[in-house]
């Protein structure tokens, strides 16, 4: 299912130019070199890249075709980076050719009124009889990292990872990647779908729920034509996989006057809400939390509702806790048991909490952020741990990391995320916790937010 | 265009979702009534969207008498605005603490149930839930816990409290309806009524 885009062996891009700030050089540089600006995540495209354009011999080094026709080899995929009015002619070079998956980047169609939407259905027209597969019109195109394919015009490679994004916004496509390479955040794929003419969310949904690179799903979304459907397909997907959804604007179907006090009650973004705790899906109140709820929830297990804090500052403890009950997250009471471990475990500070959240104190070193962290999770009902670090000078924040990832290791149904709060004295232990799936979060109530979302996984899960 | 009282009332009925006992009539006076005091006076017109917006809703009428009296205001009244179709509606009136329940019809997700505390409060505080249609039970029990003031629901004070299943009865049976009946455009009941014992259907408004 929809192979041809993810994962084809060969692929054309139809409008390839030899002016290098167009759309048309930018896609056949992301090809070549896996993106058009500079970056250690860039990988060529290992398949046949075939560039067509009718008045150039060659673009970036590489023989340039004429015609689709001209090509001997078969292609699996093609990118149209044409004018809108010429796209039909060379969509149905495409259909004789036998090209299954077709991007189309340009932009006109729908989006533009009546004699764009016209366009479009032609297009579709096409696309129907030879059985092509239509991604976009008005799009930026995909990314799929692990197979080193960047078929869109968008800045570069993102880094290979577990959450696959779909966005109705090309344009926040780009930023989003600028954004993940500093802070090394992963994607599976991503792909723009513009107008959606074709393949919506429902069909990409249906694919990242078989996909095996893709652990949870980030959507950003503007609207839905058929909300019954994508209610039915999320319902089904979020069995397998993790859905977070960022809704932007409200739909001018949703807006209509209503003289009924009922009417004027549900507004448009109010109906999506519920469409989505239906059906599963994550709520993203922006887009950090988008993608923090999203690498969460691909990286961790589900949780109960009953969780520890461990931190090494009271007022750190105390901001989290607050955050954690704002949003309904039980903290859970520590046992005699847990207790009389800690006090003779000998490494717990005479003046340590003895209680929910569980402060060390400044001066705790890994050996008690180790202790506390095996002790808390042996206690049968506390099912996830929220573990914050403030830097003291005599902090160990990679020592205290690896106590984090050898729990993760040996409770690996119990989540847990972090908080290591600051920012240059910690980068290279965030980056340990990071590259091993631990999330981190630089302020406390992310990391709640995050918990919560496992445990409003748990609660769908098991409801 | 606003479905008439009566057969409203017919489709509570089809759907299980129980109303005041009602007396539907036109003339303007009246000998006897069958019904217990005190009552509440309303008109039904098509002419008429917002009944309280027009002071056609007389409440906590005492006697025979006062009912007339305020027949024959009522009567005057439709003669000054020239409403010509219209019946007279009189209820049994119902104690218990105010509910908004309704029905909407949406482009994109077709039909949306919506739930909340009543009177001004749900238009200052707006706490409702809403749900898209057909609903499971689940989404009827998430839409009752997603009230603020759901703690009403467990008692308060001198309110008594009520089953959360009853409640999601009600909007089963709503959901229900919404269903089956496509050619209803939007429902609104404002108020529903509930105490300890029932849950009563007090004003239901649905437009076609």
């Amino acid at each position: 299912m929809l192979e041809q885009f993810f994962n084809p062996n060969s692929v054309a891009v139809i409008g390839a130019s030899r002016n290098p700030s167009s759309a048309g050089q930018g896609v056949v540089k992301s090809l070549l070199k896996g993106g058009v600006f500079k970056s250690k995540t860039n990988k060529p495209f290992k398949g046949k890249i075939y560039p067509i354009n009718p008045k150039a011999d060659s673009i970036l080094g590489i023989k340039c075709y004429k015609n689709l026709l001209d090509i001997k080899g078969k292609i699996d995929l093609a990118v149209i980076v044409v004018p809108a009015k010429i796209v039909p002619f060379v969509l149905r070079d495409c259909a004789k050719k036998g090209v299954k998956g077709v991007i189309i980047i340009s932009a006109g169609f729908g989006e533009i009124g009546e004699a764009g939407k016209e366009l479009e259905i032609e297009v579709l027209r096409i696309a129907k009889k030879a059985n092509i597969r239509i991604i976009g019109p008005n799009c930026l195109g995909l990314m799929r990292p692990s197979n080193s394919l960047n078929a869109s015009f968008g800045p570069c490679m993102p880094h290979s990872g577990k959450v696959a994004f779909f966005s109705q916004s090309g344009a926040l496509i780009d930023s989003v990647i600028d954004w993940s390479l500093e802070v090394n955040y992963g994607f599976s794929t991503v792909v723009s779908i513009g107008n959606k003419a074709d393949i919506g969310l429902g069909d990409l949904l249906k694919w990242a729920k078989e996909d095996k690179k893709t652990k949870s799903i980030a959507i950003y979304l503007e609207g839905l034509t058929d909300g019954k459907r994508f209610m039915r397909i999320a319902k089904e997907v979020s069995k397998y996989k993790p859905i977070v959804a960022l809704k932007a604007g409200r739909s001018k179907t949703g807006m209509k006057a209503v003289s009924s006090h009922t009417g004027s009650l549900a507004g448009s973004y109010e109906i999506y809400k519920a469409a989505f705790k239906q059906s599963g899906v994550h709520i993203a109140d922006n887009v950090d939390e988008l993608f923090e709820k999203a690498e969460a929830l691909a990286s961790q297990p589900p949780c109960k509702n009953n969780i520890a804090i461990i931190t090494n500052g009271g007022g750190a403890g105390v901001l989290c806790a607050d955050h954690c009950e704002k949003l309904g997250i039980n903290l859970a009471e520590l046992s005699f048991e847990t207790l009389d471990k800690l006090d003779n475990s000998g490494r717990m500070h005479y003046a340590y909490s003895r209680r929910n959240p569980l402060d060390l104190v400044g001066d705790a070193l890994h050996d008690r952020y180790d202790i506390a962290i095996d002790t808390l999770l042996q206690q049968k009902n506390i099912h996830g741990l929220i573990v914050i670090q403030t830097l003291q000078t005599m902090t160990q924040p990679i020592l205290d990391a690896k106590a984090v990832l050898k729990a993760r290791k040996k409770y690996p149904n119990k989540p847990i995320v972090t908080s290591y709060m600051g920012g240059k004295f910690s980068r290279d232990a965030v980056e340990l916790l990071e590259n091993n799936h631990v999330p981190d979060f630089n302020v406390p109530y992310k990391a709640a937010t995050a918990m919560y979302a496992l445990i409003q996984r748990y609660r769908w899960l098991n409801r | 265009m606003l479905i008439e009282q009566k057969e409203v009332l017919k489709l509570l009925r089809k759907y299980n979702l129980v109303y005041p006992k009602t007396l539907i009539f036109s003339e303007s006076k009246l000998e006897s009534i069958k019904l217990k005091f005190p009552v509440a006076l309303k008109v039904d017109s098509s002419q008429i969207i917002h009944k309280s917006d027009f002071g056609v809703v007389h409440i906590g009428i005492k006697d025979l008498f006062e009912l007339n009296r305020h027949l024959k205001t009522l009567s005057t009244l439709m003669k000054m605005h020239n409403i010509t179709k219209y019946s007279f509606i009189v209820q049994e009136m119902v104690k218990g603490q105010e509910l908004i329940i309704g029905m909407n019809r949406d482009e994109v997700f077709d039909t949306v149930i919506v739930f909340g505390l009543g009177g001004v409060f749900t238009e200052i505080i707006k706490d409702v839930s809403m749900r898209v249609a057909p609903l499971t039970k689940k989404d009827c029990y998430d839409m009752i816990d997603e009230i603020k003031g759901k703690k009403i629901f467990e008692g308060y004070r001198n309110i008594k409290p009520i089953k959360k299943e009853r409640l999601v009865e009600v909007l089963m049976n709503l959901s229900k309806l919404a269903m089956n009946e496509k050619h209803i455009k939007e429902i609104d009941f404002n108020p529903v009524m509930f105490n300890e014992k029932h849950i009563t259907v007090v004003d239901a408004r649905m437009i076609k």
